[in-house]
């Protein structure tokens, strides 16, 4: 047991991560507005559609603004609550809005005491007939936001575009690492060759990079799939400039160590062949690295992180979900070595097998 | 300074078998100039944007098949001999050094063919050319060290391409942008980052090359 307990701590950690990840609920959001656009000057009443909402069950009647920046807001006339995930919120837009623009985009940001606060940016859009700011200003009924509600209990955040498949970041995003942690393993393994001239480290180099080659197609289909989910069927996941780091990245390391498993095939003699593939899995790894500055500066993609997209740090990933992303990173990594180590000594039993 | 004096005997051995040859500097030549009278003919007439890519990727060929043969064109035997009469170093930096030159020459005949026949496009030269110099050197040293690789292979030229095409990704890309740049298909004003970027991914691979070689040259 000894020397086991990290495989038994992966799968562990693993569980944990599946449990968690799947089971906990998100945080109440809102799901959609209609009408998402308006006139000035009308009442308007939208059916506003919650996701994990309790608006029946809230003690303090439920509280709406359509909020236009940090200091203005307007103040819901009147409330109707028609399920958990149903409400009919009226508003008095003014006749004229305090802006010289058009078009106004307002954030929607609902309140009770058993959800605590929710928001839907650019909820509605209002159009001005005519653009006065100045009678606007004076028209304005301003009813600053105050005293929010916590939600209490554990729950992941409720992102706008990205809802449940939020969960795919303990996949997608630690596969990835995992794929990362894998592929330095192999080029530790390619520098061990080369220092002690010891095949077994040659062995593991593969096993390793094998299995890291695996963890990057899942981490690459797992992202398809979100992508198609999230950003629409439209989006080229092949397609570089659309593409950010760490999707090119795994793209041409997959190309890089399918160019390294053709080399290994290349070669009859197993210390040549260890040679070489050693040789050319340091080389590509270390040219590799230049991508993490390249990439960025093509252009804004839709990618977490890049062009105001949600990414890890900041609120995007709040605590609960580091409690569990963490943690799959590790496990992953951990599930990613021991499938190394099974496959090094398959490795092994086989060349023992063809040296008869 | 016994490094730099072998570095450059078998510059010269390079050269010298080269021009006697000129089997390298012709192929590529007539390669370049039958790639690009096929762009001319099929395109009535040549955008700067279809320009820029266009050209990245004839250079981007013709520079790997300028480079696979250099280590292809050294038998075993050969390569014995100069195991035991040099440094490996000097052969990697010589190898690498005559390539840089063969890379510029195509580049500027690629340039030359482009501008004769489908136009060119260049608005910026000092910033165009000061992409072609550092492009010769990234690509050069990636060419090398890979061809060292797959000159121990019996199909040493497709071998060279798939091992190489994902390396110099990053050279290509920056590249390319640079090269947008001077041809003013995109205005930008930190194109000295790039330069930076394409200047270090250089050193870095020059510098694993350098490192790695001596490994490759046991055998």
């Amino acid at each position: 047991m000894k020397n086991h307990w990290w495989k038994a701590l992966g799968v562990i950690i693993l569980l944990y991560t599946f449990t968690a990840g799947m089971l906990l609920p998100l945080k109440p959001g809102i799901v959609a507005v209609n009408p998402s656009a308006v006139r000035t000057g009308d009442t308007v009443t939208l059916s506003v559609q919650g996701y994990n909402t309790f608006f029946t069950q809230s003690k303090t009647p439920v509280r709406a603004w359509l909020k236009l920046d940090e200091q203005r807001a307007l103040a819901a006339k009147d409330i109707e609550v028609i399920s958990d995930n149903a409400l009919r919120v009226s508003f008095d837009i003014p006749a004229h809005l305090p802006v010289s623009r058009r078009v106004q985009d307002f954030t929607l940001l609902l309140d009770n005491d058993v959800d605590g606060a929710s928001v839907l940016p650019s909820a509605l859009l209002v159009t001005q007939d005519s653009i006065q700011p100045e009678r606007g200003e004076a028209l304005w009924a301003n009813s600053p936001i105050t005293d929010l509600h916590e939600k209490s209990g554990i729950t992941f955040p409720f992102r706008n575009i990205l809802a449940e498949t939020i969960r795919n970041t303990y996949f997608h995003v630690a596969l990835w690492f995992a794929m990362l942690f894998l592929f330095i393993g192999g080029v530790i393994s390619s520098v061990r060759y080369l220092a002690n001239n010891d095949l077994n480290a040659d062995y593991r180099a593969q096993a390793q990079t094998t299995v890291g080659l695996i963890f990057g197609l899942l981490g690459l289909i797992t992202g398809i799939i979100w992508a198609r989910n999230t950003w629409g069927a439209g989006y080229k996941f092949w397609n570089l400039r659309e593409v950010d780091v760490k999707q090119a990245m795994t793209m041409v390391a997959l190309f890089v160590y399918l160019a390294y498993f053709v080399l290994r095939m290349a070669f009859e003699d197993a210390e040549r062949k260890a040679r070489l593939s050693a040789v050319y899995n340091i080389f590509a790894f270390v040219a590799l690295i230049p991508l993490i500055y390249v990439v960025p500066r093509l252009t804004d993609s839709l990618h977490p992180g890049s062009g105001g997209n949600p990414a890890l740090g900041g609120e995007d990933l709040d605590n609960t979900m580091r409690m569990i992303f963490y943690p799959a990173i590790i496990g992953w990594t951990l599930l990613g070595f021991w499938m190394a180590q099974l496959y090094y000594r398959l490795i092994k039993a086989q060349m023992r097998v063809d040296e008869g | 300074m016994g490094l730099i004096k072998e570095t450059l005997a078998l510059m010269r051995k390079d050269l010298v078998l080269e021009w006697r040859g000129k089997y390298a500097l012709s192929g590529i030549l007539l390669y370049v100039f039958s790639t690009v009278f096929i762009i001319y003919t099929s395109f009535d007439e040549v955008e700067p944007k279809a320009w820029n890519t266009l050209f990245w990727v004839v250079l981007l060929f013709a520079s790997i098949s300028a480079i696979v043969k250099s280590f292809v064109q050294e038998n075993s035997p050969r390569q014995l001999y100069y195991y035991s009469l040099t440094n490996p170093i000097a052969v990697i930096l010589s190898k690498t050094l005559y390539n840089i030159g063969l890379l510029m020459v195509v580049s500027l005949l690629t340039w030359a063919c482009f501008a004769l026949m489908a136009g060119n496009a260049v608005k910026d030269n000092s910033q165009f050319f000061l992409a072609l110099f550092l492009g010769s050197v990234g690509l050069s040293i990636t060419f090398t060290f890979v061809a060292a690789i797959a000159g121990k292979a019996d199909h040493s030229a497709t071998l060279q391409a798939i091992m190489s095409f994902p390396l110099v990704l990053p050279i290509l890309l920056t590249l390319i942008r640079l090269s947008a740049n001077a041809l003013r298909l995109e205005q930008d004003s930190s194109i000295s980052d790039d330069i930076a970027i394409l200047a270090g991914i250089d050193l870095l691979s020059l510098g694993m090359a350098l490192l790695l070689f001596p490994f490759l040259w046991r055998e």
